[in-house]
């Protein structure tokens, strides 16, 4: 079969960038195409991303692409107790993403990929039973094929591709988050990350401030997707995050009286990854393999993480000329032993957390220390768990799970 | 049926993120709906950030 490229890597967001970046500089002819006019644009998305990632990949941010820099974080608890944590862990970055995203392309292209903006990949071609290429179609129009023997989806929460090649992306409402963004302005921040719990603030999530450049923040809300304004099926009347996210402004001092400067909006997925990642001659990779932290949501750092072990897979399967799954299952296999052994302590958390109410939130708020709360974001609960339940031992039923 | 309000939507994709069909798709810079493939199960309403979209006939509870 005559190919056009080696590999098609669908959606020039961080995973597929990354990808491509490291495939072209082993070689791999790469073609990336992108839905989006324009590389970043329209952002949806919070913008924080830990500085550990980027550095371990030996990458240096350009200034344009940073907008604040973090040095820690800071929960806020429903009675509004605060824990100020910092440490390697929140040490990080709140992004302009429309930079961010175009700077992780062109480094693509430098290496040798070719991309192309405005062109959606409509369905998958198949020949002889194998996947064999996409039918691209650039705005809409102008539809023609593009044949390669491997096909990447780095599409995103809407993985139609992955779809197509028969992966469950589909999301249940309760394992998204549906969340309301305003980039505000003036806002002054002391560069820490702030995250407001409360069942009633925001019901199983959490109101967010990231702080930005030139007295600049992201202010959001993301609460469980089952539980929207929709009575049945276990929604809470009013839940909507656009009128809880309004709340919150409205009664925070500071913000109050700030502007919005952007309204952005988005849904993203705290639920487990999908069951596998490669198929023959195709692989899933970052958000569209629901690859995002279940606590915060993030997904970038996850997804570069990510697509370097798949690039490392799909260079060795490109060397051997075998695009098989069981060719390409070093990365699945690899990442369910790093990424995905520490996402499922995660994903257990966020299921203890939701359980919680108010009381409880405080109660912990006010037994646990920056340390414990460090040590609990890094998957150990024992030392917190403890400390806990020594003042509310029936917390034991729903926090057994974190020590068992 | 479903209808979205294409003046108030943040292009979000949630819609077409959790719709079981893909009757919603991202079409240029706008949302379109397929009505053929839709069911009518009302996920992507309640997962709509902005509120834009509205399930009606026969389905009660989207009527207020």
């Amino acid at each position: 079969m005559k190919y056009d490229h080696d590999v098609i890597v669908i959606g020039g967001g961080p995973s597929g960038s990354t990808f491509a970046r490291i495939a072209a500089s082993e070689g791999m002819d790469v073609l990336i195409v992108d839905k989006r006019k324009e590389i970043g644009v329209p952002v949806r998305c919070g913008e924080g991303l830990g500085a550990r990632e980027v550095i371990s990949q030996g990458l240096e941010l350009p200034k344009k692409c940073i907008s604040a820099e973090i040095v820690g974080a800071k929960v806020v608890s429903p009675a509004g107790k605060e824990i100020i944590w910092k440490d390697k862990q929140t040490t990080g970055w709140v992004l302009e993403r429309k930079f961010f995203d175009k700077w992780l392309c062109e480094l693509a292209v430098d290496k040798g990929a070719k991309v192309k903006t405005y062109t959606r990949a409509t369905e998958l071609i198949m020949e002889q039973g194998k996947i064999s290429g996409v039918k691209l179609s650039h705005g809409g129009r102008d539809s023609y094929d593009a044949r390669a023997p491997l096909i990447v989806s780095a599409e995103g929460m809407e993985s139609f591709m992955a779809r197509a090649a028969g992966f469950k992306t589909v999301h249940s409402l309760y394992d998204v988050d549906t969340c309301y963004q305003y980039e505000m302005k003036p806002y002054d921040h002391e560069n820490l990350i702030e995250l407001y719990f409360g069942n009633e603030l925001a019901p199983r999530g959490y109101c967010w401030i990231f702080p930005k450049s030139d007295r600049k923040a992201n202010v959001g809300i993301g609460i469980g997707g089952n539980l929207t304004n929709w009575k049945k099926n276990g929604g809470i009347d009013g839940a909507d995050p656009k009128i809880l996210l309004d709340r919150f402004i409205a009664n925070h001092p500071q913000l109050k009286d700030s502007s919005t400067l952007i309204d952005f909006g988005g849904v993203i997925s705290v639920g487990a990854p999908i069951d596998g990642f490669v198929k023959d001659n195709f692989m899933v990779i970052g958000t569209a393999a629901k690859q995002v932290d279940p606590i915060h949501g993030g997904g970038i750092a996850i997804a570069m993480e990510t697509a370097i072990l798949a690039a490392k897979t799909a260079v060795a399967a490109h060397n051997k000329k075998d695009f098989s799954s069981q060719s390409l299952m070093p990365y699945e296999k690899e990442w369910k032993d790093t990424l995905g052994k520490k996402m499922a302590k995660r994903l257990l958390l966020r299921k203890v957390l939701e359980k919680l109410n108010d009381d409880d939130l405080n109660h912990i708020f006010n037994s646990i220390t920056e340390a414990d709360l460090n040590a609990t974001m890094e998957g150990k609960f024992a030392g917190s768990v403890a400390k806990i339940l020594a003042g509310r031992p029936q917390l034991l039923k729903v926090l057994g799970a974190l020590i068992s | 049926m479903i209808t979205i309000k294409h003046e108030g939507c943040i292009f979000c994709v949630g819609c077409s993120s959790v719709c079981p069909k893909s009757a919603i798709e991202a079409v240029g810079t706008r949302m379109e709906h397929y009505p053929e493939r839709c069911i009518d199960c009302g996920i992507c309403v309640k997962v709509c950030p902005a509120n834009v979209i509205t399930l009606y006939k026969g389905v009660k509870e989207m009527k207020s």
